[in-house]
């Protein structure tokens, strides 16, 4: 077990390397050309600009030469200097990263939340309507893409009856709170501007609700399955005779049982919450690193398509690092390979 | 896929008492997938408006005529949304269908020869997983250049791992058994041993696992043109119709159709995949 | 059970955010202006900076010495009070205000100078504003001579750009900002610029914060007459209908990015919305250079095109009627427009000309950047254009490209169609002609001969060129209006839509109009 953890920890610089050298030779590959970010459309045609811009952003070197030279500043943190914002990559995405982790995480809880509560009303009312309803809504979830489901609730609670705030994490007009944690909800608390708190949530409410329903599938999915299991184990069936009613049964003897796989589920919803935050980060203009991955891919800004990459792809490990731990944790019967 | 079907296990009478097992949801799934596929052969003789031309006034919303309203080039958005399907639906096929075969070539080399192949083809598995998908399919479309092929070739550079290591793991829990062990004993060549005697029995997970993801490349395919790397206009391909309908608020019928149809094939496949695990998995415990 | 108290739980926290929302909570009081945009800044240097949003940026942080008046056609003083200039159009004499930086040392003679050899140094993006310019010499702190290596009567007009902006040099040499010839390479003061401002203007940068916030705040030490707002706030908001929410809910001020179709959907009695013609186009260019075209899309058959091409129809689709047609590539208003005529769409007369041609099976590629600039959806734009080629029997294949993979393939000459938009730098349509012109080495004419000049170079239009940057006011107008008609026959632009410009406000802010050298002047802006 110790063993395998400490494997895996020695691999993630391997694969960071590969990651890495996929994703310098990928922009190495790019049809399009990077100035397209740095000069004007009316200029390129002009060839004293053109030079002058190459050579400012060292685009004028042999491709190996940039490659070290990419590697040697990665190392130190140094991810490049964006074509589109002119700011160090790095400091754009540290700059956008609360946002996400913030969407990500309020997504996770509202996800686990809905998950659990449908897992536990399919289970208890199997085979009848209420679960079919719930499977189906939590199915729904998954089934839909993001960036259309938003879109259409966008349209529905917010233009059409106001019921949400539009998009961003703020109104406007309103001064974000000081900066602790970068979640604008933690912070508003911390500064104790409940208001703000509110604001900061009901911007949040929605895109959470959007990206946590895409995952509410996966975990409805296997709560109810292992709680159904649970449902069918002696203990269960001990309880059940000893007079415990259905509810009880459920909760206090088949729950912990489903327990264990919800966590090592979690750590693969992570996963899933990182594509689905690319899009409704978009739908939402919420200024995360989604967004700014679709910008970057868009106007082929390499640093920034690089930085995105490498940081989703170590977020990425590390949330499969986890599941793989927890899961070798919960069932220690299983020889990991 | 054609050779995926015959080597299905059990024959024609099999098939049918596979459909007879498997549950109603999974008929639904199968139903709906039958449908879909049935647009895309027969569209062409539909009573539709040319899903190109202009046909009504520019952003009205549903009525008898255009049964989900027009969009703002005056094209019907109804026609649009089925045609659609002559975009996703074969696209889908054939991602799935190219990730099946190059994961499926290389998982099963690398658990049937395992030593350096194994090696080299895993570390390339690592790697590759080790990008969230979409960020990976986005990198991979914007430096290719958007446009349909190209996001198609990025969807497959995502998909191709699972599958392989689906194949790997069948490959080396096959490669033990009885059978095969005699077969090599008896002198037969590797890659004879590896046709004959092993791949056969290594297919279930991985149709399985086909059919399930048939609907996530649909969406993924869909995210990409929606995202403005995938499909070119005027082709009426869902993702791109969103696209169009998303800085139309106001229209919101642009968009729906082609939700709803992304929606049905996504379920439809899950329905099915489900049912098939379910039957599979009962079988084989 | 937890399913319901978790449903109510979301209700009520939309409630709760609804309620708060009714009468928007003002963290910031009335003296800070919101306005919503999409931004596209590429720097915040002037000398280095090229997009809408750096317009009105650094036209309220930045003063030039001239500028435009309200009228969109007159020169005006701005830090420079009076100029003279020689007969020959190739010397220029301005003579200073008393002016002071934001950091009370005094505008003088020495920064301009500075600021404008850094202009042309820098060879940024507006570099092209000064390229012609051979010496910038300080007379006394006061006055300073420009002197240009051959006429421009338009000189003038071209220093009235946001970019050309005085520089508080003593400031901007501390962090890195060189003005000599090492300039491209050596000045390291970008970073700088986007936190930081060195400006004479009624406003400072406060700070800046890529595709989220640009805040402005008031330059209090403001040696005239002091903005009426403390603080001025761009907040991203990406597409048309979220920015008209935000100002219906009274979120924001002023949307920037309101296309007609949404102005038309607002309700709110609070929101005042002004149509007004711009000065933007769009346009489609035809690149008889292309891989294959060389014969086939000869003047002819570019003219039948352009008469292929339904351009009220065209304007309706666009932007829902809210524009205006544009004969040359020039826009309306600007000089030596006036008496040009639109090309009319004529089916009848293309069919036959093509065929006259002998282009028959005409199939064409299109590549052009997926955008949507200025209310105009270039999807939709070369889809009608599409259409109505189909119906002269000529088939154009469509590939919207993201702009680095567009410039790849317009370099290389990948298809003979393409799209783009215009919008001007100043007032004058000098700068028309040095883009659009067909004359050798320039711009468009390589684009569209893709290098082999000969191909599309219009011999007539060089001369005529020379002759109006020589000549001022109505000789200067007739030029133009020959070059115009030139560049109509040349037939490689065609613009397509001149889409008008909504102008969206809630009713209690005066002062909101379109400049067209520096889009929204923010200095001129109050509340009521």
């Amino acid at each position: 077990m110790l063993a395998y953890i400490l494997r895996r920890l020695i691999s993630i610089p391997f694969l960071l390397l590969g990651v890495a050298s996929v994703s310098f030779l990928l922009s190495q590959m790019t049809k399009g050309d990077p100035l397209a970010a740095l000069v004007p459309e009316r200029q390129m045609s002009n060839p004293e600009i053109v030079n002058a811009v190459k050579a400012q952003w060292g685009l004028d070197e042999p491709m190996p030469i940039r490659y070290v030279r990419y590697l040697g500043n990665l190392l130190q943190g140094d991810m490049g200097t964006s074509f589109s914002t002119r700011r160090p990559v790095a400091l754009d995405i540290a700059e956008r990263l609360p946002a996400t982790l913030e969407l990500v995480i309020a997504a996770m809880i509202i996800g686990t939340a809905m998950g659990l509560a449908l897992g536990l009303l399919s289970a208890r009312f199997r085979g009848t309507v209420i679960d079919s309803l719930a499977r189906i809504f939590a199915l729904l979830g998954s089934s839909l893409p993001v960036f259309w489901s938003g879109l259409i609730l966008l349209y529905v609670l917010s233009v059409r009856f106001s019921i949400v705030p539009g998009t961003g994490r703020l109104p406007p007009r309103v001064d974000p709170p000081p900066d602790v944690t970068g979640f604008y909800t933690v912070d508003a608390l911390l500064a104790g501007n409940f208001p703000l708190f509110l604001q900061a949530l009901s911007h949040l409410a929605l895109p959470a609700f959007v990206l946590g329903w895409a995952v509410t599938g996966i975990i409805t999915r296997l709560v109810r399955s292992s709680l159904v299991e649970g449902l069918s184990l002696d203990y269960a069936r001990t309880a059940r005779a000893k007079g415990a009613p259905e509810r009880v049964v459920l909760v206090r003897h088949a729950l912990p049982n489903a327990m264990i796989p919800l966590l090592t589920i979690l750590g693969f919803t992570f996963a899933y919450l990182i594509t689905g935050a690319v899009l409704t980060e978009a739908i939402f203009s919420w200024p995360g690193i989604g967004s700014y991955a679709v910008r970057a891919a868009a106007s082929l800004d390499y640093p920034a398509i690089g930085g995105v990459t490498i940081v989703g792809a170590v977020a990425f490990l590390l949330a499969n690092l986890v599941t793989d731990i927890a899961y070798a944790w919960a069932n220690p019967r299983i020889k990991v390979h | 896929m054609a050779d995926t079907t015959a080597s299905l296990p059990g024959q024609t009478s099999g098939a049918m008492r596979l459909v007879r097992k498997l549950p109603p949801t999974a008929m639904i799934g199968a139903l709906i997938l039958l449908f879909w596929i049935f647009t895309v052969l027969t569209i062409q003789f539909w009573p539709l408006a040319n899903p190109l031309d202009m046909v009504g006034r520019r952003l009205q919303p549903p009525s008898a005529a255009h049964w989900l309203g027009t969009d703002a080039l005056g094209r019907d958005v109804f026609s649009r949304t089925m045609h659609g399907a002559v975009w996703s639906i074969p696209i889908a096929f054939l991602v799935v269908a190219c990730a099946v075969a190059v994961g499926s070539v290389l998982g099963a080399l690398s658990g049937f020869f395992g030593g350096w192949t194994d090696g080299i083809i895993m570390r390339l598995v690592d790697v590759t997983v080790a990008f969230p998908p979409i960020l990976l399919a986005m990198a991979v479309a914007a430096m290719l250049g958007p446009g349909l092929t190209n996001a198609s070739v990025a969807m497959v550079i995502v998909w191709w791992p699972i599958y392989a290591r689906l194949m790997r793991a069948q490959v080396l829990e096959v490669k033990e058994r009885e059978h095969v062990e005699a077969a090599i004993a008896g002198g037969a060549g590797p890659l004879r041993v590896l046709r004959v005697h092993v791949l056969p029995l290594c297919w279930t997970p991985t149709l399985i696992n086909a059919t399930m993801d048939f609907g996530q490349v649909v969406l993924l395919a869909a995210s990409l043109s929606f995202i403005g790397l995938g499909a070119k206009p005027p082709s009426p391909e869902w993702g791109s119709m969103i696209s169009e309908g998303a800085t139309r608020f106001y229209s919101w019928w642009i968009a729906f159709g082609p939700g709803m149809a992304i929606l049905t094939v996504v379920l439809a496949t899950s329905f099915l995949g489900d049912g098939l695990r379910d039957v599979f998995d009962r079988r084989s415990s | 059970m937890k399913h319901f108290t978790l449903k109510r739980g979301l209700a009520a926290a939309f409630l709760a955010s609804s309620a708060l929302m009714a009468p928007p909570a003002l963290a910031q009081g009335s003296d800070t202006l919101v306005i919503a945009r999409s931004m596209d800044v590429n720097s915040l240097d002037p000398a280095r900076a090229f997009c809408d949003t750096c317009q009105f940026y650094l036209t309220a942080v930045y003063e030039t010495l001239v500028t435009l008046g309200a009228d969109n056609k007159t020169l005006v003083p701005n830090l420079a009070t009076s100029w003279e200039m020689n007969d020959d159009l190739t010397e220029f004499t301005f003579h200073l205000k008393d002016a002071t930086f934001a950091d009370g040392s005094p505008v003088e003679a020495k920064d301009v100078v500075w600021s404008m050899e850094r202009l042309k140094n820098l060879k940024g993006s507006p570099s092209f504003l000064v390229d012609d310019l051979v010496s910038a010499e300080e007379v006394d702190p006061k006055t300073v001579k420009f002197t240009l290596g051959a006429s421009n009567s338009e000189f003038l007009n071209k220093i009235s750009a946001a970019y050309t902006g005085v520089i508080n040099s003593d400031v901007a040499k501390e962090h890195g900002a060189l003005d000599g010839v090492d300039a491209a390479e050596k000045d390291s003061s970008e970073p700088w610029f986007l936190e930081n401002s060195a400006g004479s203007g009624p406003f400072m940068l406060k700070s800046y914060s890529p595709e989220a916030e640009l805040r402005m705040a008031r330059n209090d030490a403001y040696y005239g007459d002091k903005a009426a707002f403390s603080e001025v706030v761009v907040t991203q908001i990406q597409d048309a209908v979220s920015q008209a929410q935000a100002l219906e809910t009274g979120q924001v001020d002023i949307a920037m990015q309101i296309d007609p179709d949404t102005a038309a959907s607002i309700r709110s009695p609070d929101v005042k919305t002004e149509i007004v013609p711009s000065f933007n186009f769009v346009y489609m260019g035809f690149i008889p250079g292309a891989k294959g075209m060389k014969d086939v899309l000869t003047p002819e058959v570019r003219r039948a095109l352009a008469l292929a091409i339904d351009y009220e129809g065209m304007l309706d689709f666009t932007v829902g009627g809210n524009g205006a047609q544009q004969a040359a590539p020039i826009p309306n208003g600007f000089p030596g427009t006036e008496n040009l005529v639109p090309r009319t769409y004529d089916l009848e007369k293309a069919k036959a000309m093509l065929a006259d041609a002998g282009a028959t099976d005409l199939k064409l590629v299109a590549g052009y950047p997926n955008d949507n600039v200025y209310g105009v959806d270039f999807n939709i734009m070369m889809q009608k254009v599409q259409q109505d080629f189909a119906k002269a029997g000529v088939e154009l294949e469509l590939k919207p490209l993201t702009w680095a993979v567009w410039r790849d393939e317009l370099g290389a000459g990948e298809w003979p169609v393409t799209a783009v938009y215009y919008a001007p730098d100043y007032y004058g349509s000098a700068q028309y002609v040095q883009y659009f012109g067909m004359i050798d080495g320039y711009p468009w004419a390589k684009r569209a001969s893709v290098g082999d000049f000969p191909l599309v170079v219009n011999p007539a239009e060089g001369p005529l060129y020379e002759q109006a940057l020589r000549s001022s006011g109505a000789d200067a107008d007739a030029a133009y209006a020959k070059l115009g008609q030139q560049m109509m026959d040349d037939a490689i632009i065609l613009p397509l839509v001149s889409p008008n410009l909504v102008l969206a406000y809630r009713d209690d802010i005066e002062g909101v109009r379109y400049s067209a050298c520096c889009n929204l002047p923010l200095a001129e802006i109050s509340r009521k």
